[in-house]
């Protein structure tokens, strides 16, 4: 059925990017950047539950498996794609917005692969689509971070790919599915590490912080929301229920708040807060019971959603203001209060204000864990979720739009569209929070959750207010200073300066030093034991076979004597012999 | 309208202090009339926990943060460049 594949949505988005240009030359660029997407969004609610099964090379490629858990993600990726399309309608270069579709077709086609080969192809398409999204801002630390980010991805994938490979030695099998904890081998260890790093686990986190603040506005946008969740995804496919995500999960949403708290880039800050977020769902596919999917597929589409929201309002800032530090920012409200409304909905949602989708989703992760009894990684994972309303709802808002200083700027309101995607997205932040069923309906597992208990009401009030409390106290230190601060890209980064330096002197030193010892000894040695040899084979051997060598000289001497090299001698010569045969065969 | 409604806050900083007081007041109010019943731990129990749990988290945060920052982690902007 190989014909069915072209029903695949990622089939619709790669079309249409390789139409982008041919609609832009009949300046319908922005009405093809609505329909296409839209295409999508209906397409993926009349999939067949497996389709695209084709054999190649001997393996079962499929390109589509759809269930419950694969219908969450494509939805929530499918709307991303309209709202990160409409909010970018202003960007007039095709390129853009042909890598960023490209990148949500690998990013669908992973959500829709059933073996691993399949995985992998979108895994890379993926990486090598999206690092264009950096590379378009154009600017030198734009370049470099793209450079990195590729390079990273690079390793995870293969990484990846030599799990698979050795997953397939294993089992022969390469479907993807389930992998219990039990039976998991290095194989199935490698496969985690690859999708981890997309997942922007600590220690391999650092390419994220690094490049999504150099990325062109639109294109965060589109990156926030599919590298890290098309991970999680894949996490969830295949890795519920490992013990080892509860601990990084939980150690990763401090780990992300804790750096956002020294951030000045607006973007970095809100970079940070993905890996915390993202913690949050490693920590629930660990825990992997039904609430807990429930809960990170919940958690991944409100996240989407929220984060969306907040890389749009803070583009929109950068965008009309060209600035992204929050030392440079401040007392915007009066120019931009429509940008400033929809980011302060992102961050509330992010922080879980009742009423908002974080609220009904990022709940479903913590209760799961305490249902489980893990109080500690509980009690973790609430003190990263009141660092994210300190940094989100009242750090950013403050910094950039009011701020104790005023930045003196008197930016225009964002363009229209930018509006526009940002009220879609914070419209469904909020109506999620109204009608959590809309979203529960759609997991994976039949929920018996309800968010809004009076204890859980409670609990989220005294959070919320007393991180007020403690910001309204602090606002003075919080500020922040224009700094850089070391992560564990230092390694990378830093790290290949020592290499360069010591491939420089030591070792080129080193280098040096032997090919003057070779020079002076190993080469007067190599000489002199080669004449010893010749001389030997001369007059030792030829001696023993008798002279021959020196006969085959000798008389090579004289047929070189008989060769005299004229052309019209051995033409003479040869017309002479033919002569010569045609008398034998005329008269005898 | 929402321009001169922010201004009109911006300029009564006391006015907003008392707000946000009065919200603190009424969210421990409100934990008093929590139904506690499917309490996980010891903490559940303790009226006003999670307060003392986000107030003294977050100036813990800050702190340690910050003075990681500065004492290891800091370095120009332009580190990387030289």
């Amino acid at each position: 059925m190989t014909s069915s594949i072209f029903m695949h949505p990622a089939v619709i988005f790669i079309v249409g990017a390789m139409l982008l240009p041919l609609f832009k030359k009949f300046n319908a660029q922005k009405i093809w950047l609505v329909v296409v997407p839209l295409m999508a969004i209906i397409q993926i609610r009349y999939l067949p539950t497996s389709f695209g099964t084709v054999e190649w090379m001997g393996f079962d490629l499929q390109f589509g498996r759809v269930d419950q858990l694969t219908k969450v993600f494509l939805h929530i990726f499918t709307l991303m794609a309209i709202i990160g399309s409409i909010f970018g309608l202003h960007v007039k270069e095709s390129g853009q917005h042909a890598a960023a579709w490209l990148y949500v077709a690998g990013s669908l086609g992973t959500t829709l692969a059933g073996d691993y080969l399949t995985v992998f192809i979108f895994w890379e398409l993926m990486a090598f689509a999206s690092v264009f999204l950096i590379w378009y801002r154009k600017r030198r630390r734009s370049i470099e971070a793209g450079y990195r980010y590729i390079l990273m991805h690079t390793f995870g994938g293969l990484v990846l790919l030599a799990g698979i490979f050795m997953h397939y030695q294993n089992v022969h099998d390469l479907s993807f599915v389930a992998i219990s904890p039990e039976t998991a081998t290095m194989a199935e260890y490698l496969i985690l590490i690859g999708f981890m790093l997309n997942a922007a686990v600590p220690p391999i986190h650092a390419w994220l912080p690094d490049a999504y603040p150099e990325a062109t506005v639109t294109g965060a946008v589109f990156m926030c929301a599919f590298t890290t969740k098309t991970a999680v995804y894949a996490l969830v496919r295949g890795f519920a229920g490992f013990e080892v995500l509860v601990v990084m999960g939980a150690v990763m949403a401090l780990y992300g708040v804790v750096y956002a708290f020294l951030a000045n880039d607006a973007r970095r800050i809100l970079a940070y807060h993905i890996i915390s977020q993202v913690g949050y769902m490693v920590c629930g596919v660990g825990i992997g019971t039904h609430m807990a999917i429930n809960g990170v597929c919940a958690h991944a589409y409100a996240h989407i959603l929220y984060k969306g929201l907040l890389f749009m309002g803070v583009g929109s800032v950068i965008e009309m203001t060209g600035r992204s530090k929050l030392s440079e920012l401040g007392g915007l409200y009066k120019y931009m209060p429509a940008t400033l409304i929809f980011t302060v909905i992102g961050g509330m949602a992010i922080s879980g204000f009742p009423l908002t989708s974080g609220f009904i989703s990022k709940s479903m992760i913590m209760a799961s864990a305490g249902a489980d009894h893990r109080l500690i990684i509980m009690l973790m994972l609430l003190l990263a979720s009141a660092g994210t309303f300190h940094h989100t709802a009242i750090k950013i808002p403050y910094f950039i739009f009011f701020g104790p200083n005023d930045s003196g700027l008197k930016p225009k309101e964002a363009h229209w569209n930018m509006q526009v995607g940002m009220f879609m997205a914070a419209f469904m932040c909020i109506f999620l929070g109204v009608y959590p069923e809309f979203l529960y309906d759609m997991l994976p597992y039949s929920v018996g959750f309800n968010p809004y208990t009076s204890y859980h009401l409670a609990e989220t009030f005294q959070i919320l207010g007393f991180t007020g409390l403690a910001s309204y106290l602090m606002i003075k230190y919080i500020k922040a200073h224009d700094v850089a601060n070391l992560d564990v890209d230092w390694f990378y980064r830093r790290g290949t300066d020592w290499f360069m330096w010591t491939a420089r002197n030591p070792i080129s030193a080193s280098n040096e030093w032997i090919s003057n010892v070779y020079k002076n000894v190993g080469m007067r040695f190599t000489m002199a034991v080669a004449r010893a040899l010749s001389w030997f084979d001369w007059e030792g051997i030829d001696w023993a076979l008798d002279g021959s060598a020196r006969g085959v000289v000798k008389s090579g001497e004289q047929v070189r004597q008989f060769q005299t090299g004229k052309l019209q001698q051995y033409i003479g010569a040869a017309v002479a012999v033919l002569f010569i045969v045609l008398i034998v065969v005329v008269f005898i | 309208m929402i321009v001169q409604f922010l201004t009109y806050l911006r300029e009564r900083p006391a006015m907003l202090k008392w707000i946000l007081f009065a919200y603190l007041g009424f969210a421990l109010v409100f934990d008093f009339f929590a139904d506690r019943s499917g309490a996980h731990f010891w903490g559940d129990h303790i009226i006003g926990f999670w307060s003392m749990f986000a107030l003294l988290g977050i100036l813990l945060m800050i702190v340690l943060s910050k003075g990681l920052s500065h004492v290891w982690l800091e370095r120009g902007t332009d580190y990387y460049d030289k």
